[in-house]
């Protein structure tokens, strides 16, 4: 409950100040979000398995987005950003893909 | 949960994608529940944890958001430059016909001169024999119809006709007593020019590409073979026959070759006439 009244503070606020993203974050800015989604994902199974910890959640949300725009910025200055974003990419989505499958079989048992 | 030895087994003999799929969630959540069950949490966690939440409502949200911003901002940029582009080419279009115009005028203007002055119509039959021969008017007559493209299969510049093939075949053919010739539709003059620019050929800056039709006027009967006599003509013998590059000549009973586009002194200009 908390947690969605969070959620749609954070929404209305870049709602209303639209903040406007300088150049040099703009490649940073996707792989941070998916980096998020994978912690937020991690959070809700882990509060259905009845073992959410908030503190944990704030730093695997933190160091998830810190990492995961280090990571691709790193792999700029080496000149691979482009193939060390697809791996954060694909890691990051087969953790989203069976975080949500566990949530699924929480909520329909099946 | 199993030791970290253990753990660093199983990612050694599982592989990474399996091990990845497997420790989903992260392990912290389930440490500290094992370490500290029951224990509440305090408010200044609960607080960070609704910042974090908030944090990422506007994470995600400015991430939307610029992405449309940008989608919109490079559709912008593409209509933009077609625009520019369609209204370059309308003007291009709109002097041409200016040019085109102009010169019409211009003959026609001539055309009065010279038929209004006493001793006009003899210049003006000279005039309009030169420019037969220069190129400046539309002309028509038999002649023969060359075409001819690239070898087969070309793959290197050795087997495609150049533009110096091209020059020894126009000079070739005027050698041979062609009175008017055009290539592709292009009217040569006495200052056309012929060069390779680039994939293409340019005739009077106009690039032509490949196969290349020369309309020559001239005696049919005797163009051919007097073509095959001078030396440019045996060299393009011998390009067919080497290279393989493709050489047709046939004649034609009726060509019409159009006026040159073009036609401009580089350096000479008129000098003042005595006033008559």
């Amino acid at each position: 409950m908390i947690a969605a009244i969070g959620l749609v503070v954070g929404i209305i606020l870049g709602l209303l100040l639209t903040p406007d993203v300088p150049t040099w974050l703009e490649p940073y800015l996707p792989i941070a979000v998916v980096a998020a989604l994978d912690a937020v994902f991690g959070a809700l199974r882990a509060f259905l398995d009845g073992i959410f910890n908030d503190k944990v959640f704030v730093i695997s949300f933190v160091s998830n987005v810190v990492i995961a725009a280090l990571i691709v910025f790193l792999g700029d200055k080496l000149g691979v950003g482009a193939q060390l974003s697809t791996g954060v990419v694909v890691v990051l989505g087969i953790r989203i893909f069976s975080n949500v499958a566990a949530i699924r079989r929480h909520i329909f048992h099946a | 949960m199993s030791s970290p030895a253990e753990q660093q087994q199983e990612r050694i003999s599982i592989g990474l994608i399996e091990y990845l799929s497997r420790h989903t969630l992260d392990e912290d959540y389930e440490q500290i529940a094992r370490n500290r069950p029951g224990r509440r949490s305090t408010w200044l966690a609960t607080a960070a944890m609704m910042a974090t939440l908030a944090l990422f409502g506007v994470l995600v949200f400015t991430a939307a958001s610029q992405t449309t911003r940008n989608a919109s901002t490079a559709e912008h940029d593409r209509t933009t430059l077609i625009d520019q582009v369609n209204a370059r080419r309308a003007s291009v279009q709109e002097r041409n016909d200016r040019i085109r115009a102009l010169r019409k005028e211009n003959d026609q203007l001539d055309t009065d001169l010279l038929a209004g002055g006493q001793s006009g119509s003899g210049v003006f039959e000279r005039v309009r024999r030169l420019s037969v021969l220069t190129g400046a008017v539309t002309v028509k007559g038999q002649g023969v119809r060359v075409v001819v493209d690239d070898a087969p299969n070309a793959t290197s510049d050795r087997n495609k006709v150049l533009d110096s093939d091209l020059q020894k075949l126009v000079n070739g053919l005027w050698e041979a007593g062609a009175e008017a010739i055009s290539i592709n539709g292009q009217r040569l003059t006495n200052l056309s020019a012929i060069r390779q620019a680039g994939l293409a050929i340019n005739v009077d800056y106009r690039p032509l590409t490949a196969p290349y039709t020369v309309l020559a006027i001239g005696n049919p009967n005797t163009l051919p073979s007097r073509f095959a006599e001078t030396t440019h003509g045996a060299t393009w013998f011998d390009l067919q026959k080497q290279v393989g590059l493709r050489f047709d000549m046939k004649t034609d009973r009726s060509l019409v070759l159009p006026a040159a586009d073009e036609l401009s002194l580089r350096y000479a200009t008129r000098a003042k006439e005595e006033s008559r």
